[in-house]
């Protein structure tokens, strides 16, 4: 046994093997390995907030030193913004009350009124091309849980779509970020009766930091530019969530007319996002938790098709 | 191996490991280029692997593979198609990567600091390879769709900003290993006892 021991490759393929094994198991949805990792967090997740907080002190620190002048140049600019934007709001918080009688009058609903906002800071981001998943710190410990078949669209501070939550942890979440070649969401022109189209990550755009666009009826032109948004069909993304513009469109085909679209929001560059969770799920979770019937930790399964 | 060199050791690699890999995913932006991240965690534990052996390379590579599982777990769609995170691909990755890098051009020569470039890119390549292969068979096999990189793709915007990014992110980190490393003056000393002593030469290149 000893001797088996010494040999490397035998180390190697057994290794090999069992690490296989764990990655099919592990595949499998519910699996019980998926969880073996958690406890890693005791030591990995406070180091590397340690980690991010020294980054970000060192980067402040940078900018302090270079932004200088360019700091009291923008500061003298803001001051006579300031004063403009003084007259504006005066103007506008008369409008504001014009608008609260009109709301009322004709039951107008904001947008997103269906919709609690959870705000959370990123943890991780990807660690190449394909190690893609994106942390956040926002877990079962902030009230907000993932039954099976639901998902949550994350946006960020400008409410513009980042991706969707697919796995909830006692203290972070993950989410699949728009980019990433599972992602799937309908969307429509932002129009009235704009058309629709289907939004997914595409591998060969990914890198580019783009997303592919089909399903466009062939009577739809499409020009660069136009704003893309989403349609809430499926029910889990609400209507109106920005995404991206049309970045080009290939005619080519005329059964198969694609785009490539170009999100509004850079990954790389968030420090903060936000998920949208709807007040209905929210107050049944509540019911659900007070009747001692919701266990803390949920998985998502989301079919491509709800992902909308 | 005494205590005091052996608590070293381990510390060492505990720091290395856990910064190396919270820095990657923390600020992927400060080391990518032509829409890849410089491989921190592939690179440093390929050079440990062939810098101080067979045994560095494994449990450094199980450890790191561990945290990349942690941190960011690689989605892929299931058969069923969803979106699926998985526990293990890294963990098999860096496994492979250490042990592999540990046995790259050690028979005919001593552990080479050049070679160490050599190393870090044969198994780069390696990676990346596996990785699209992997993924244009699961497409093209289990999922039925098409896997849409095409080779040029794969060449000028996968492959090579990656290779040029993995041995750039070489340079500091062999420096590291060496001259800050887990063992002093930067040799693993229990290593050249071992191949003197005749060490089973499985990797004949």
């Amino acid at each position: 046994m000893r001797g088996l021991l010494r040999k490397k490759w035998l180390i190697i393929l057994i290794g090999a093997l069992i690490l296989i094994a764990a990655v099919v198991f592990g595949a499998f949805p519910g699996s019980p390995l998926n969880k073996t990792l958690k406890p890693v967090g005791g030591i990995a997740a406070p180091i590397q907030r340690v980690v991010k907080s020294a980054g970000n002190t060192l980067s402040d620190f940078w900018a302090a030193i270079t932004d200088g002048i360019a700091i009291r140049n923008e500061n003298e600019e803001l001051r006579a913004e300031i004063a403009e934007l003084q007259y504006q709001l005066t103007q506008s918080e008369e409008a504001l009350i014009r608008y609260e009688e009109l709301q009322d009058a004709f039951h107008i609903r904001d947008t997103f009124s269906n919709y609690d906002i959870y705000g959370a800071s990123v943890l991780s981001r990807e660690a190449d091309e394909w190690f893609s998943v994106i942390r956040i710190a926002l877990g079962n410990t902030d009230g907000i849980m993932l039954e099976a078949g639901d998902s949550y669209a994350v946006v960020d501070v400008r409410m513009n779509l980042i991706g969707r939550v697919i796995e909830i942890d006692t203290n972070e979440s993950k989410i699949l970020p728009l980019t990433h070649e599972g992602f799937v969401v309908s969307g429509k022109v932002n129009a009235v009766n704009g058309a629709g189209v289907t939004i997914t990550g595409d591998a060969s755009l990914k890198n580019d930091g783009l997303c592919l666009v089909t399903g466009i009826d062939p009577d739809v032109i499409l020009e660069e530019g136009t704003e893309i948004v989403t349609s809430g069909d499926g029910g889990l993304f609400p209507q109106g969530i920005p995404i991206g513009t049309i970045e080009s469109v290939d005619y080519s085909d005329p059964l198969n007319i694609t785009a490539t679209l170009r999100p509004y929001t850079d990954i790389a560059d968030l420090n903060d996002v936000f998920v949208m969770v709807p007040f209905s799920v929210i107050e049944e979770q509540t019911e659900l938790r007070e009747s001692g019937n919701l266990t803390p930790t949920y998985e998502s399964e989301v079919s491509e098709e709800s992902g909308s | 191996m005494n205590r005091g060199p052996l608590i070293r050791k381990i510390l060492v690699y505990a720091v290395y490991v856990l910064l190396i890999a919270s820095f990657q995913v923390t600020f992927p932006k400060v080391i990518s280029f032509g829409g890849q991240v410089a491989d921190l965690m592939l690179v440093f534990t390929v050079l440990a692997g062939y810098l101080f052996g067979f045994k560095d390379g494994a449990v450094i590579g199980i450890a790191m593979g561990i945290l990349r599982d942690y941190y960011a777990s690689p989605p892929i769609t299931g058969i069923d198609g969803k979106p699926v995170v998985t526990c293990a691909i890294g963990l098999l990755v860096l496994f492979l990567a250490g042990t592999v890098g540990a046995s790259f051009f050690t028979v005919k020569m001593n552990r080479n600091v050049l070679f160490a470039f050599a190393a870090v890119a044969f198994l780069t390549l390696c990676y990346k390879i596996a990785g699209h292969l992997a993924f244009f068979l699961w497409h093209r096999l289990a999922l039925g769709t098409t896997y849409n990189l095409t080779f040029g793709d794969i060449i000028l915007h996968s492959i090579l900003p990656q290779l040029l990014l993995n041995l750039v992110a070489a340079v500091p980190l062999i420096l590291l290993l060496k001259f800050a490393g887990p063992y002093k003056k930067g040799i693993n000393t229990a290593l050249i006892d071992e191949e003197k002593g005749g060490e089973q030469l499985w990797l004949t290149i």
